[in-house]
């Protein structure tokens, strides 16, 4: 095998008719920030979904650092190494931010029912270690300040920013983000163009993201893959999917694209 | 001859219990809901024909249409004091809610009717004497049940598959955001559902109630049969769930017959349990909204 | 800075009233001050199911029953002293609960609900018809309980007894919850999928959910059948399953302390009209469907919003955020290019 972090091999997946997957294979290095992309239907999503253990394909493999996870629980997977956030808010509306970030340790800490339960030594230093690494990684976000409140007291904005942290918090080696900039501002979204590649940079995580906002897209990715119909099309550095005739037939269709190219 | 009479009692409680299960059927296909209510909704019904009946003297068939009349009413007021206001994701509240719209029915049921005698007899309609079909003896009253329930099950089939209500009901329980946006007033759409599936309750407590006793915890008792009978069937189909109740019905009947009469009561738990834990969507339910 | 009526103030203020009551209270009296004792052990674990795991469960009116007769039958039927019976009863009802958080993985809301009530009625038929093991309708009596070698009786005896799990459990579940094990049941409870990613093992954090409610339920039963002497089918039905729910509704969901509230408050309101059945089913009715509606956090919220100094960390069930922002302003804002 080749030194990809991450590879899928082959993979299929249909909804009771629907084929949604169709023989995708794709394969991520270490360190680098990958983009998905894709008209709507592609199947993106689903990836991420099969990959993160979610849904199941009917064929193929999924591997992590050379290990297989297909089949495997969620939960089982994340503990891997693996972090993901959604299309929608998913930060838990019971709790403070604070709160959600400790949670977000929650596989590399271990204190235990009956621990927990007589506030034995090993939850109070836990929980202190855990604090404390909470409100660093708001720092690194630069949302600090935010600590205290409810996760329903935020901006939209402000959420999308924490779920991320809170996927980073416990050093995955590989984050999933769905569509991370879906609704944000310009101003924001500039902002979030810096704090991925912050990520990428300072913490040495790979990053595979789903997005429509090409700018995002172009700016920040190391590489491009494009699906269209359950499989991939193209597959490069950012300028050369941009031009290349079988993408913009996937997004345009083959008379607009026509018309396109020959301008 | 011990075979055909359970078979054929077996079929007429199941009628029963498919037609309380039709009431849960049609207010889940509308709203994707479980009214905990509806086994009160049914006895409270049952209740007031009753008192219509037997004690001002109305007719029967008078007494039929103007329980399912309050039945309707009350459970449009259900859903506009224990549905419309919450949150439609919230399922805890909504659970509860209904939950406790039960119990207040049931008290009520029980100051107001349970004081003197806590069991009420409804005289039989139909003559009581059994007729023969073949070689198997049955009740006419019986025989109205089913009657009754295959009336009502054609009745509705053909109300969601032909009217515009009827679609408009499915819609908004496919997808209550896509349809607000078409148009379709779902709130209205709610009330609706509420409102038939409790006439459908009381509808089958009138044709019920010549041939058992009434009381106040009659209405739980039937609540979890004709969810069982339900959950067989699949909450989506509304003939499943006639057929659930059949099945529930003859298999409660057999084993009441055959082994104990003990295990009767037993039957619903397990068929409920069982069901829920192996199959979820029952024997008829198409892809079932998550469980 | 002293908070006269803050939160830690407002339980130990009620702890002491508790230790003082035997000195003024009657013999009637004591029996519902311990039912008091009993009901909050049954709200705190129920609280932490429904309100904490957000799992909606019917069944704890039955966990309380099998602890009840776990307990009574160990001493009646293998002649087991109660110091014996009495943990052991517990362990069962635990264990009946990891059994079936194990289905309930699989369902979740209505189906939860309604399955774990079938659960409930399934055993209640078994106590009522097992009659070669459970003495069927009838009941059976307990053999009395002596406190000896301590020169007390029974109903004090088992009144400080009661008093002294309470407190050990109640701080047991007031550190459970503020913990990681607490977070995870919310994580649970307000996003299951995104719980998962982050490497909460969901099969775990609900069994153990079930399996600590079931415990505290078989803890009251245990006790329950000390109190009465007695076990009778009666008494772990339908109602007294909506008496608990509205126990944590009127005191919050997702509060240890609410439970408290709740569990006291109710069992008054049930002894104040312990001779009208009919008007026990309304008025708990009412109570469940008005707190659902316009007090969804239960006393607790009130409490939490009016009184100052009252640190109620933040459990309670939230309502959903206004929805995300929709494309169209992405759109708007420039960033969309085919």
């Amino acid at each position: 095998m080749s030194t990809a972090l991450l590879s899928i091999r082959d993979v299929h997946l249909a909804f009771g008719g629907l084929k949604v997957l169709d023989g995708l294979n794709l394969e991520v290095k270490a360190g680098e920030i990958r983009g998905l992309i894709g008209p709507n239907g592609a199947g993106k999503t689903t990836l991420l979904n099969v990959i993160c253990g979610l849904n199941r394909p009917q064929r193929g493999d999924v591997r992590l650092n050379g290990v297989s996870i297909v089949g495997r629980k969620p939960s089982a997977i994340a503990r891997l190494g693996l972090g993901r956030t959604f299309q929608t808010s998913q930060l838990f509306r019971g709790m403070t931010v604070l709160e959600n970030m400790m949670l977000g340790l929650h596989r590399r800490t271990r204190t235990g029912l009956i621990s927990a339960g007589c506030n034995g030594r090993r939850r109070r230093s836990e929980e202190r270690a855990m604090e404390a690494a909470a409100r660093n990684a708001l720092s690194f976000v630069g949302m600090a300040d935010l600590a205290e409140r409810p996760a329903t007291a935020l901006s939209f904005g402000q959420q999308r920013v924490i779920e991320i942290a809170r996927t980073l918090i416990s050093d995955p080696s590989v984050v999933l983000l769905d569509e991370p900039a879906v609704g944000l501002s310009a101003n924001r979204l500039s902002e979030l163009d810096a704090l991925l590649r912050k990520i990428r940079d300072q913490k040495g995580v790979t990053l595979i993201l789903i997005e429509h906002v090409i700018r995002l897209v172009m700016g920040v990715c190391d590489q491009v893959t494009v699906l269209s119909s359950g499989s991939a099309i193209a597959d490069g550095p950012p300028a050369a999917v941009r031009n290349d005739p079988a993408v913009i037939e996937a997004y345009l269709g083959r008379e607009l694209s026509a018309r396109y190219q020959a301008s | 001859m011990l075979f055909s009479y359970l078979l054929m009692s077996g079929v007429t409680t199941g009628a029963l219990y498919g037609l309380v299960a039709l009431g849960f059927v049609v207010v889940n296909k509308a709203t994707g809901v479980i009214n905990f209510a509806q086994g009160e909704f049914f006895m409270f019904a049952g209740f007031i024909a009753w008192m219509l009946h037997v004690q001002l003297g109305i007719d029967y068939f008078l007494t039929f249409a103007l329980a399912v009349a309050f039945g309707f009413m009350l459970g449009c007021l259900t859903d506009r004091i224990a549905y419309r206001p919450l949150d439609k994701t919230d399922v805890v509240s909504l659970v509860l809610a209904t939950v406790g719209t039960a119990f207040v029915l049931k008290g009520l049921a029980r100051l107001i009717w349970g004081g003197k005698a806590d069991y009420l007899a409804f005289p039989p309609i139909t003559s009581s004497d059994p007729i023969m079909l073949g070689n198997v003896m049955v009740i006419p009253q019986q025989l109205a049940v089913l009657a009754g329930t295959a009336a009502i099950l054609v009745v509705f089939t053909l109300f969601f598959r032909l009217t515009r209500t009827g679609k408009m009901m499915q819609a908004t329980a496919d997808n209550a955001r896509a349809a607000a946006l078409v148009g379709i007033r779902t709130d209205r759409i709610y009330t609706l559902a509420f409102g038939i599936g409790a006439a459908i309750a009381a509808a089958a407590a009138v044709l019920t109630a010549p041939l058992t006793l009434l009381y106040p915890d009659i209405g739980f008792a039937f609540f979890l049969k004709g969810f069982a009978a339900a959950v067989l069937g699949g909450l989506n189909s509304l003939p499943g769930a006639v057929l659930g109740g059949l099945i529930v019905g003859i298999a409660e009947s057999m084993a009441g017959g055959y082994i104990h009469s003990s295990v009767m009561e037993l039957s619903p738990f397990v068929v409920i349990m069982v069901v829920l834990t192996l199959r979820p969507s029952g024997l008829f339910g198409s892809r079932m909204r998550r469980v | 800075m002293v908070a006269p009526f803050g939160r830690r103030n407002v339980l130990l203020a009620l702890f002491a009233a508790a230790s003082v009551l035997p000195a003024v209270a009657n013999v009637y009296q004591l029996f519902i001050a311990n039912l008091m004792l009993v009901y909050v052990l049954l709200a705190i674990g129920l609280n932490i199911l429904v309100g904490y795991a957000g799992q909606l469960a019917f069944a704890n009116a039955a966990m309380f029953g099998i602890g009840a007769y776990a307990t009574g039958l160990l001493q009646v039927r293998l002649g087991c002293s109660f110091w014996l019976a009495f943990p052991a009863g517990a362990l069962v009802a635990a264990a009946v609960g990891l059994a079936i958080s194990l289905p309930a993985l699989r369902l979740s809301g209505l189906y939860l609900a309604l399955s774990t009530l079938a659960f409930a009625q399934a055993t209640q038929w078994v106590f009522l018809h097992w009659e070669s093991v459970t003495f069927g309708a009838g009941g059976f009596k307990t053999p009395p309980l002596s406190f000896a070698p301590l020169p007390i009786g029974k109903p004090l005896g088992l009144y400080y007894l009661s008093l002294a799990l309470l407190v050990v459990l109640f701080q047991f579940a007031q550190n459970l919850v503020a913990s990681r094990v607490g977070r995870a049941f919310v994580a649970v409870r307000d996003g299951e999928v995104a719980a998962q990613s982050l490497g909460v093992d969901l099969l775990r954090t609900k069994a153990l959910a079930f399996g600590i409610s079931g415990f505290y339920a078989g803890i009251a039963g245990g006790l329950y059948s000390a109190m009465l002497n007695f076990v009778a089918p009666e008494g772990f039905d339908l109602f007294q399953m909506v008496l608990q729910k509205s126990m944590i509704v009127v005191g919050g969901l997702g509060s240890i302390t609410g439970s408290v509230l709740g569990a006291g408050l109710m069992i008054i309101v049930l002894e104040a009209l312990r001779a009208f059945k009919g008007l026990q089913e309304i008025v708990f009715g009412v109570l469940l469907v008005g707190f659902v509606l316009f007090m969804r956090g239960g006393l607790v919220s009130v409490l939490k919003r009016h009184v100052r100094g009252w640190e109620e960390p933040l459990r309670l069930p939230q309502r959903a955020p206004p929805a995300a922002a929709p494309r169209a302003l992405e759109a708007a804002a420039g960033g969309a290019e085919p």
